[in-house]
């Protein structure tokens, strides 16, 4: 099919999320409290609601998502998970043989699981009734999640941009829409250099700091201050180091989720993804504080506004029209690896 | 069944294609009734409706994955309602403030009692569940640890290590059952200190022997560190630590992880204060089945209560002149 001859203005459509932080708010409070009276098995449940809640309100091109999981089967996969990590937690305490035993255990099982996951996650995922999918094989899932990490471990992680790129390759060109698959083209060149930025700035702005803190330690003792001052003073330090750290690491969140969708293309459409540092470091710092100020309640806030956020910053250039999909056939994915996933706590979304 | 309702205009997706089909929806003799790109009809009972909420789209979905966005949520209500179709009551608690409300406070109240009731309980049940070789392993490693950061050889003579043990394990304890237990004699960079590990060693350092006036006051902090060992409290510390951390980080944790660990950290404070209180009362009974004077114990804690407030030691536990009024209001 050749679609840029007759076809050449690409209609933007923008991605829009309609959920508020005050019905979310509504659904999580009362989430929370059937998963505490039940002990947590309602969280499966809950999950159920929330996303369904979240992929309908979210909406392109006038169509919105749907969440298809199925809670038993989450259910179950948390309950496994709970086993494996509790066992995990307690073999290092009864003896190191038995830790490493089950150390290795959870290495073998992980990359299967995190597969798993992934399937389950788009097979559950449908867009105007045409539901998503992960055609990546298991072979593929234990190079790039447990072989190629071990071997980063050995370079001192300098082949971590690699490494992400490859993951991100693996993921977005195994994942289709129907029957039609993704396509990525990021260099290994561009995640280098969004790495290197981040971290000169973190450097830079760390020795800046440094040197001032030295100085004011230096005046400090010069003026044979009492110890409360140079107490303050170099907590003050760390405190500024810490804001520092706080404040560039959304910068590469940014860059990397830019990065990422910009060079993401279901077949010719092309995704595109315009977050800012200011609008991503203002949107964390105030939903970290807003969440400790509230003991926690405005979190249900916190995370709709910031999914909000990254949302509606992606858009999607249609060129033609989004009518042409057809479902994939003869689906059937299984749901090990969800719950698993979910309590190990890996996102892959980025 | 009423008929007399307008049709309502809603898009259509056959599960096939992602092709768009503009339809009409109408409720005729139980039948959903589709008219416009496409004409279809399902009986009301195959069909499934997505949950009311007032900013999501809500969908009717056809058993063979066909499925209709209605973007009219107020006409499709009242249509909804006239086919006798009612929210589950976990959907109509979500949609009111006052089911919120009432949800917010039975959450705060749940969390409260089982931090403060289920939570000791459990714990304490998992820890004397824990058989004593896994609990013993897992003071192990603690000690080993601390002899090589923390400590020194003990530069007490072995003549007199010995006098002390053996004075101790001539006293009778309170219970049923003595814990097993070791004393180890420790000098240490950290200043005057004792503890029980729940491998049963009792750790001493020498500064704390300095410190106190008299023998009969060192059985009186072995008694104590003993009462810790009998209500495995370090144990049950460390499940409800965990306990709380996992629940902190299931609240927050798609947050923040800073966040998450803030509250195990606060909550164990008041624990240990809680703990050092049983540790006493242990020691109180202990002294006075031996026809040891209380004072000897209150001692220990008005020597320890003239050093720095600073020491690690005091900032967990209780203010030192509260636990001597507390001593010696028990002789009494």
């Amino acid at each position: 099919m050749d679609f840029d001859t007759n076809n050449t203005t690409p209609q933007r459509e923008a991605i829009t999320f309609s959920a508020t932080g005050s019905e979310y708010f509504r659904i999580w409070i009362v989430n929370l409290l059937l998963s505490i009276v039940t002990l947590g098995i309602y969280s499966a449940w809950a999950k159920v609601r929330r996303n369904r809640y979240f992929y309908s309100s979210t909406h392109l091109a006038g169509s919105s998502f749907e969440y298809h999981g199925n809670a038993v089967a989450i259910l179950k996969g948390r309950i496994a998970a709970v086993v494996l990590i509790g066992g995990y937690n307690i073999a290092f305490q009864i003896s190191p043989v038995v830790g490493l035993v089950m150390l290795v255990l959870m290495m073998a099982v992980l990359p299967w699981l995190v597969w798993k996951s992934l399937q389950f996650k788009l097979y559950n995922t449908s867009y105007r009734g045409i539901r998503f999918g992960f055609d990546g094989s298991a072979r593929q899932a234990y190079k790039y999640f447990l072989w190629l990490p071990i071997l980063n471990t050995f370079t001192a992680g300098l082949m971590t941009p690699f490494l992400h790129q490859r993951l991100k390759r693996f993921q977005h060109t195994q994942s289709r829409f129907g029957s039609s698959n993704f396509s990525f083209d990021a260099t290994v060149g561009s995640f280098y250099k969004t790495y290197l930025l981040f971290f000169a700035l973190l450097l830079a702005g760390f020795l800046v700091l440094i040197f001032i803190v030295f100085a004011s330690v230096f005046a400090a003792f010069a003026t044979s201050a009492n110890d409360a001052t140079k107490a303050s003073g170099i907590f003050g330090a760390v405190a500024a180091l810490y804001a520092w750290a706080f404040i560039v690491l959304p910068l590469f969140l940014t860059m990397i989720q830019n990065l990422i969708w910009n060079h993401t293309r279901l077949q010719q459409h092309q995704f595109q993804s315009q977050l800012t540092w200011g609008r991503t470091t203002f949107i964390m710092l105030t939903n970290l504080l807003g969440i400790v100020v509230t003991l926690g309640l405005f979190s249900p806030f916190a995370h709709v506004r910031w999914l909000k956020y990254r949302l509606e910053a992606t858009s999607m250039l249609v060129h033609g029209s989004l009518d042409a999909f057809v479902a994939a056939t003869g689906e059937q994915v299984s749901t090990t690896g969800e719950g698993m996933v979910d309590l190990l706590d890996f996102d892959l979304s980025m | 069944m009423q008929e007399d309702h307008a049709a309502l205009a809603a898009r259509y997706f056959d599960g096939q294609t992602s092709r768009l089909y503009h339809v009409t929806l109408s409720v005729r003799d139980g039948q959903a009734v589709l008219a416009g790109d496409i004409e279809r009809s399902c009986p009301l009972g195959e069909l499934h409706v997505s949950e009311r909420s007032s900013h999501a789209v809500r969908k009717v979905s056809f058993p063979d994955g066909a499925y209709l966005e209605i973007a009219n949520q107020a006409a499709f209500s009242d249509m909804l309602h006239d086919t006798g179709h009612r929210d589950g009551w976990v959907v109509r608690l979500q949609q009111s403030w006052r089911g919120a409300l009432l949800a917010t406070v039975a959450t705060v109240l749940a969390l409260w009692l089982s931090y403060q009731y289920l939570l000791p309980v459990v714990a304490k049940g998992v820890a004397y569940a824990i058989p004593q070789s896994v609990e013993r392993q897992l003071g192990q490693g603690v000690l080993d640890f601390l002899d090589r950061h923390v400590f020194a050889p003990s530069q007490l003579d072995a003549a007199r290590q010995q006098a002390l043990r053996s004075q101790f394990a001539r006293l009778a304890t309170p219970g049923d059952s003595t814990p097993e237990h070791r004393i180890v004699f420790r000098k240490s960079k950290i200043g005057p200190n004792a503890f029980a590990l729940p491998s049963g060693d009792i750790v001493l350092t020498d500064e704390m022997i300095e410190l106190l006036p008299d023998d009969q006051a060192i059985m009186g902090v072995l008694a104590h560190e003993l009462g810790h060992l009998q209500q495995r409290h370090l144990t049950r510390r460390l499940i409800q630590t965990s306990a709380v951390g996992a629940g902190a980080a299931l609240l927050f944790g798609d947050v923040s992880t800073v966040v998450a660990t803030l509250p195990p950290l606060l909550l164990d404070l008041k624990y240990s204060r809680d703990v050092e209180r049983e540790a006493d009362d242990y020691a109180i009974a202990m002294l006075r089945q031996n026809g040891i004077a209380l004072e000897h114990l209150a001692q220990v804690f008005v020597a320890l209560g003239k050093l720095d407030e600073g020491t690690p030691y005091l900032s967990s536990h209780p203010a030192s002149t509260e636990r001597v009024t507390r001593i010696r209001s028990a002789g009494h």
